[in-house]
């Protein structure tokens, strides 16, 4: 693939504008409606995915330089896929792979954004992008007792991910998740120091490169480990590691679950019991990496043609990846399976989800943003009644503890493994 | 052409840094539309030399004084979605985005009116007001147009024009930044009582604010406007299933509605029922819609396609005469009554209601596709890329008539021939008001203006359809709304003036009256002096 692979896009795209909203069809509230954060705040045309199939329809024809308005606009931006679902709904287009390419065609060309470049010298460096040195990487499970997949085999690997190894604020829900996992019987070992980064995050930034190589090592690394499961509490290594790899045709040779799937299934079986109530009114976020930007890829050789004169199909049929197949459902069983618990959801739901407002590197890079965006998840969780805000990532959670620390607001946050620990 | 140091001081201490740009790459957004290749024979339009995000009226009326004092031409937008919207006939233009004007500012249930600024789209509008039992009428354009920019400033029509009016006519007020930069309200606003009222106690310049197919931009920025609202019979929220958006359609159509797909034994036959459902005063949604088989709810053209070659072919053939009715009611008596009326008029013009196209999923998606023009976009831009409209005119069902006889005449070939889609007959025409007014009617074709035979083809087929000395003659009123007209390139006031009681004349003092300096863009409207 390549930036000029979507010029066909670029040239259809009609200015509908369709990507600054959620899916009219999905419209409930009228306060919230808005589906782009970066168009939300910033208004230009420019931020929208309309506006950047223009950029980079002129780009390539060679009308206009980069400049930083050029790389305001694409970086400004949470790669959350919104556009690419309301755009969808209405076109066989790519906003979202046609915005991935505009990163890396920046990155190849030395357009990067300052606020990236630690996290990448990082992550080349200490395999995270935490700014962290790799030999702190496993503390987060110290305390526990868990096989070491370097040394030993085990069927589950819990793949914690950068966010939870190292942010002391939430290394607690990883050993939650793990410890949940431990006491259902699982045959689960982790990667402790070992464990490296997915490289999802640097590939949404541009650096497609770096997708390449991680995958690459986990796929070696795991292979050598017997691993038949990957479940992971980050929902950005879910997305990598199912959808990214596929993507660039390194699909791992086993099942990656997020842990609410797995979590779900012990449910399910027994094997997890829920007994005590938790009174709470709560509503549940869909993570973007978790919810639309997890269907899984869908690999498709063709070639456009027609029929009916000018009626534009493919041979074969492609199917595109318009939203619907990300994990929506298990999330919300678990949840409704909580005793006590009172679920209730938000305006901006499932595909149609706002963005919490930390992913593309927004939160890094311009984090007043991130919080502005995170604000207005907060308002719709508040409008709804809602005591506390669920989520299944860890960036989500951090972005809106962030934002109520900044902002005073009265709503608990909380990680959906938080409340099954609490339930057993 | 790029403004210079002064110019632009002036107008960023107006907005301030944040909200201007002359920066390459913003400017080229405000220059790629639909139909542009058409138009102007590559995706991009004139490029302007700043555009501007402006938010609120003295910013706008401050920025038009500017543009007087410079010699700036300016183009107000909304949505943006049509070269109308954001075709620049300068080189010195500047565009107002007005994104940042998106408040409704009032709902005036008594009156069943609301007040709103340029960037409050129609569904938007829509969603706001059923929670008073009310509702705008809808679109064609889709449920992203502005409020706004299709009753005040643009031609247009909807599926719902036989309940809840003619758009255009459904405008009760304006607050106008005039091209000098001096502001004006209409109707009662203006006498401070009120945006209940067009006609006063006030002025009334309903006529010069908009005519027949709106200035464009032409005549200056609406910076707030009154539009007249309807009674709404559903629930204050319906209740929608099916995962993705396109598959996405109401569980179940309202009981207070009923939807009515009918096939005609002939064109002649539907275009007769359809005025006598409007004048017998029964219907919510009464038009002909240009569905492709199969269309209703399809992820994308490749199920479409599908779905159209599943299609028995003698039920296929009866699509091209399909007509849609939505009846509304506040009483299961008034309800029957309605029902036992259009039952009566199928009858009489041989209407049918064939069972694939009357099962409960085809009735919520059409319902859905009729009150708030879901769809539109996928029906016409996703098949081939892009449209046109040409013929397309205003009047009695016996102009429509024939206008559709020489429309498939003229378009013919080039259906055989491929340049179009091979779609047959492909008509959007709705009843106004009860047939009180007439009809609108609008033959369509599909074209793919990045396949070179398709492009020209289509420009040939235009130019057929609008040749003075043409098959239609006086029967293809250029509509300006539906043409994607752009006086710079097309010529078309230039052309028809004379053929039309050089209406042209009387349109070019307007806009020279009340543009004397010629700053608001008239590239979708018309010169004082043609160049």
């Amino acid at each position: 693939m390549s930036l000029e692979t979507y010029k066909h896009d670029m040239l259809r795209c009609t200015r509908c504008s369709y990507c600054k909203w959620i899916p009219f069809e999905n419209f409930r509230q009228s306060d919230f409606i808005k589906g782009c954060p970066s168009v939300a705040k910033y208004h230009w045309h420019a931020y929208s995915a309309g506006g950047k199939f223009n950029i980079a329809l002129s780009f390539l024809e060679g009308r206009i330089p980069y400049s930083e308005p050029f790389l305001n606009a694409v970086y400004q931006c949470q790669m959350d896929g919104s556009c690419d679902v309301s755009c969808k709904s209405v076109q066989d287009i790519e906003p979202l792979q046609l915005m991935q390419e505009l990163r890396m065609r920046c990155v190849e060309d030395g357009q990067v954004i300052p606020a990236h470049t630690p996290m990448i010298d990082c992550l080349r460096k200490e395999d995270n992008m935490m700014q962290r040195l790799k030999a702190d990487r496993g503390k987060w499970a110290k305390s526990l007792d868990v096989k070491d997949l370097t040394k030993e085999e085990a069927e589950v690997y819990f793949h914690a991910g950068c966010k939870y190894s190292f942010d002391e604020g939430l290394g607690h829900v990883a050993r939650d998740g793990l410890t949940l996992l431990r006491e259902a019987r699982v045959d689960v070992g982790i990667m402790g120091q070992a464990e490296m980064c997915c490289g999802g995050r640097a590939y949404e930034l541009g650096y497609g490169g770096e997708l390449a190589k991680y995958a690459s090592r986990h796929k070696k690394a795991l292979e050598k480990a017997g691993v038949k499961t990957i479940v992971t509490p980050c929902s950005h290594c879910y997305q990598t590691m199912k959808v990214l790899y596929d993507k660039v045709g390194q699909k791992l040779g086993m099942e990656v679950l997020h842990i609410t799937e797995y979590l779900d299934r012990l449910i399910r079986e027994g094997k997890i019991k829920l007994r005590k109530p938790v009174p709470l009114t709560v509503t549940y976020h869909d993570p973007c990496h978790l919810g639309r930007l997890a269907e899984p890829w869908v690999h498709w050789n063709g070639k456009e043609t027609k029929v009916l004169g000018q009626m534009i199909v493919h041979d074969p049929p492609k199917k595109f990846r318009r939203g619907a197949n990300g994990v929506y459902d298990v999330p919300r069983n678990i949840l409704n399976s909580l005793p006590g618990l009172k679920f209730v959801e938000m305006y901006r739901i499932r595909a149609s989800a706002w963005c919490c407002g930390s992913g593309g590197g927004v939160k890094e890079a311009y984090p007043e943003f991130a919080i502005w965006t995170a604000k207005d998840r907060i308002r719709e969780a508040k409008s709804i009644g809602a005591e506390a805000i669920l989520s299944a990532c860890p960036y989500c959670t951090q972005n809106f503890k962030d934002t109520i620390k900044e902002t005073g607001e009265k709503l608990k946050v909380f990680d959906v493994i938080e409340l099954v620990q609490q339930s057993i | 052409m790029e403004l210079t140091e002064r110019e632009y001081k002036a107008l960023e201490d107006i907005v301030g840094v944040e909200y201007i740009s002359k920066d390459l790459a913003i400017r080229d957004t405000y220059n790629q539309v639909w139909g542009n290749k058409l138009v102007f024979g590559e995706k991009w339009s004139p490029r302007p030399v700043a555009v501007l995000l402006p938010g609120n009226t003295e910013e706008i009326q401050a920025i038009v004084k500017v543009c007087n004092r410079y010699g700036i031409q300016f183009k107000p937008f909304s949505s943006g979605f049509e070269i109308t919207a954001i075709g620049l006939a300068s080189e010195k233009g500047i565009m107002l985005d007005l994104k940042r004007m998106d408040r409704i500012l009032e709902i005036d249930v008594k009156n069943m009116h609301a007040v709103v600024e340029p960037y409050v789209s129609v569904h938007r509008l829509q969603l706001e007001v059923a929670k008073y039992g009310l509702y705008y009428g809808a679109v064609a354009a889709g449920p992203s147009a502005g409020v706004i920019a299709s009753s005040c400033c643009h031609a247009g029509s909807g599926q719902t024009n036989v309940f809840a009016g003619a758009i255009e006519r459904n405008v009760l007020g304006a607050e106008w930044v005039l091209p000098t930069g001096e502001i004006i309200k209409l109707g009662t606003a203006a006498s401070g009582d009120g945006w209940f009222s067009a006609d006063g106690p006030g002025m009334s310049l309903r006529g010069v604010l908009r005519g027949h197919c709106g200035a464009n931009g032409g005549h200056g920025v609406i910076t707030k406007a009154s539009v007249k609202l309807y009674p709404w019979y559903g629930p204050s929220e319906l209740e929608r299933s099916g995962e993705i958006p396109a598959l996405r359609a109401v569980k179940k159509v309202p009981d207070q509605y009923k939807v009515f797909v009918i096939s005609f034994p002939t064109q002649d036959n539907g275009f007769d029922a359809l005025a006598e459902i409007g004048k017998a005063e029964i219907a919510y949604s009464d038009y002909q819609i240009p569905l492709p088989p199969g269309g209703n709810l399809c992820e994308g053209n490749d199920e479409m396609w599908e779905n159209m070659q599943k299609l028995d072919p003698a039920a296929a053939k009866m699509f091209a005469t399909m007509v849609i009715v939505i009846l509304g009611a506040n009483s299961s008596r008034e309800m029957e009554y309605r029902e036992k009326y259009l039952l009566k008029i199928l009858e009489k013009f041989g209407g049918i209601l064939l069972p694939p196209l009357n099962d409960p999923m085809v009735h919520a998606g059409m319902f859905d596709a009729s009150m708030f023009s879901f769809g539109s976009v996928r029906h016409v831009f996703r098949l081939t890329s892009d449209f046109f409209i040409n013929p397309c005119a205003d009047g009695s069902e016996g102009l429509c008539k024939n206008l559709h006889k020489a429309a498939k005449e003229v378009m013919g070939p080039y259906w055989s021939n491929g340049t179009i889609l091979q779609v047959g007959s492909a008509i959007f025409h709705p009843v106004y008001e009860n047939y009180t007014v007439g009809s609108h009617h609008e033959d369509m074709y599909m074209y793919d203006p990045y396949d070179p035979d398709s492009l020209e083809g289509t420009r040939e087929l235009i130019g057929k359809t609008v040749d003075p000395n043409g098959k239609f003659r006086r029967l293809c009123v250029p509509c300006l709304g539906g043409g994607l007209q752009f006086e710079p390139v097309n010529h078309i006031h230039e052309t028809w003036g004379s053929i039309y009681d050089n209406y042209d004349v009387w349109q070019r003092q307007i806009k020279a009256a009340l543009d004397p300096n010629n700053v608001a863009d008239w590239g979708c409207y018309i010169p004082p002096v043609y160049p």
